[in-house]
């Protein structure tokens, strides 16, 4: 009997499409909340966001068999409304031209950007929500799942957006300091940011794995794979430490240091978060333990 | 309209796989394809200890979770109340393969859909008996209509006491097994 179904591209899929719709999310934020001295990390986010979950539905699609060799088929993709793929491809159609739109509105590029700019803020509110329901729903579609008991919870979806926002955050503020390198004193205002949600990414992941140990035989199983069995190595290091530790202390450091820490640690620490985001996806997926029907 | 279904005795079952060979005979499946596997159960302790054969296939389920996530609805359930995939419409998102608690879905890479066991629909609308059901040398299945209660499954089942596997999945499946 086949045992996973999906592989890298699905991984590679939801994290990118998490931390473009969470770059979106800080981008918004940035400039509605503090437009001023977070201009360069609103303009970061903004072109980021589009792209990555472009390049993420990429994957999806390279993830189809026939429906990559006869694309005509896509057509159907959207046609039962009960499955959450059917979902994903109308959040996914509206936020990525949004996201496209508005960060060709944010930078001004070419004359789409000077007509989007007279209606950034609609285009903030509604990608807003479409960049949640995009996070939320990369969750939704492996929650919804009763042939896997571990990813069978409500607090997939919560995890996934949680994680979506801090990768997001992270991806977002590494493109800032590309641009502009002097920006990179400024990030130290949204180190703040990576606190907050790497706690409660912490925390959400803590209460799934412990739930998961006595909700269910096989959900007991994915759970004991991660904190002691085969994958334990990578979920403790990957995830645990470099993912969320050890960019948790970087970022009260560097909250508090306020633009005194060295660039390297700066950037490294959101790179950590990137690394700890893929990971986290990557064990989740591969951890997928079937019911045991006999 | 009959409601089909399949009754599995695995006290009767020897594990020769012939049921699944003829099953790829049937549906023009590689030897590395399939629709039916047979899975081992060691019980008890020694010395009274047994193995138990255990014939798996799709379930055909009434409240199929394959069915429900398909996002092009290429999966869908016949008035028979088989869970049937249309060739055309399937893209080969493997949603289902994911979503199928009893893991009984495979994908033909070289066709790029998901496949499975179909109770061989053509042969049963013609007055027939599914490959697995007539090949089997220790007539371990028995194949009926569940909704008549004379047919000879259902009468097995009421006998027997034959139940699906898990139902606690509430995916209401209709392969039912005696298995002690």
């Amino acid at each position: 009997m086949p045992e996973s179904a999906w592989g890298w591209l699905i991984v590679v899929y939801l994290f990118l499409a998490g931390s473009g719709s969470g770059a979106f999310l800080a981008a918004v934020y940035c400039d509605l909340l503090a437009p001023d001295w977070s201009k360069s990390l609103a303009k970061a986010g903004s072109l980021v966001a589009g792209p990555l979950v472009a390049i993420g539905t990429v994957c999806l699609v390279l993830d189809l068999e026939a429906g990559l060799w006869e694309p005509w088929r896509q057509v159907y993709l959207a046609k039962n409304l009960s499955s959450m793929i059917a979902w994903g491809v109308i959040i996914l159609s509206g936020f990525i031209p949004v996201a496209l739109l508005y960060a060709a509105a944010l930078n001004e590029i070419t004359f789409i950007g000077k007509i989007a700019k007279k209606y950034i803020r609609i285009l903030e509110y509604v990608g807003s929500i479409m960049a949640v329901a995009t996070a939320t729903y990369t969750g939704v579609l492996i929650a919804v799942v009763n042939g896997v008991p571990f990813w069978n919870t409500p607090m997939m979806p919560i995890l996934f957006l949680a994680s979506a926002i801090s990768t997001g955050l992270a991806a977002a503020m590494i493109v800032a300091a590309i641009i502009d390198i002097t920006t990179i004193k400024t990030l130290s205002n949204f180190a703040l940011g990576h606190v907050i949600f790497l706690a409660f990414e912490g925390l959400v992941l803590m209460l799934l794995v412990f739930m998961s140990l006595t909700r269910s035989t096989e959900a007991a199983i994915s759970a004991n794979m991660l904190i002691s069995g085969v994958l334990s190595p990578y979920f403790w290091v990957l995830v645990v430490i470099l993912g969320i530790l050890i960019p948790f202390i970087l970022s009260i450091i560097e909250y508090y240091e306020y633009g005194e820490m060295p660039k390297s640690l700066v950037i490294g620490s959101d790179l950590l978060v990137l690394i700890g985001g893929m990971s986290l996806r990557a064990l989740i997926i591969f951890s997928a333990s079937p019911p045991q029907i006999i | 309209m009959p409601r089909y279904g399949i009754a599995i005795d695995t006290t009767k079952c020897i594990g020769c796989h012939s049921c699944r060979v003829a099953c790829q005979n049937q549906n023009g499946l590689d030897y590395t394809e399939t629709f039916n596997w047979i899975k081992d159960k060691e019980r008890g302790k020694y010395p009274s200890y047994d193995k138990e054969y255990v014939p798996l296939q799709c379930n055909h389920c009434e409240n199929a979770p394959c069915q429900r996530v398909c996002p092009t609805g290429a999966t869908y359930t016949t008035p028979e109340g088989v869970v049937l995939v249309n060739k055309k419409t399937c893209v080969g998102c493997k949603y289902c393969m994911e979503a199928c608690p009893y893991k009984m879905r495979i994908i033909l890479h070289h066709e790029g859909i998901v496949v499975k066991c179909r109770f061989c629909i053509e042969m049963v609308r013609e007055g027939g008996t599914p490959a697995c059901v007539t090949t089997c040398p220790t007539q371990v299945r028995i194949f009926g209509d569940l909704d008549d209660p004379n047919s000879e499954i259902s009468r097995f089942i009421a006998e027997s006491g034959a139940e699906p596997l898990r139902t606690d999945l509430g995916t209401l499946p209709k392969i039912y097994y005696k298995r002690s």
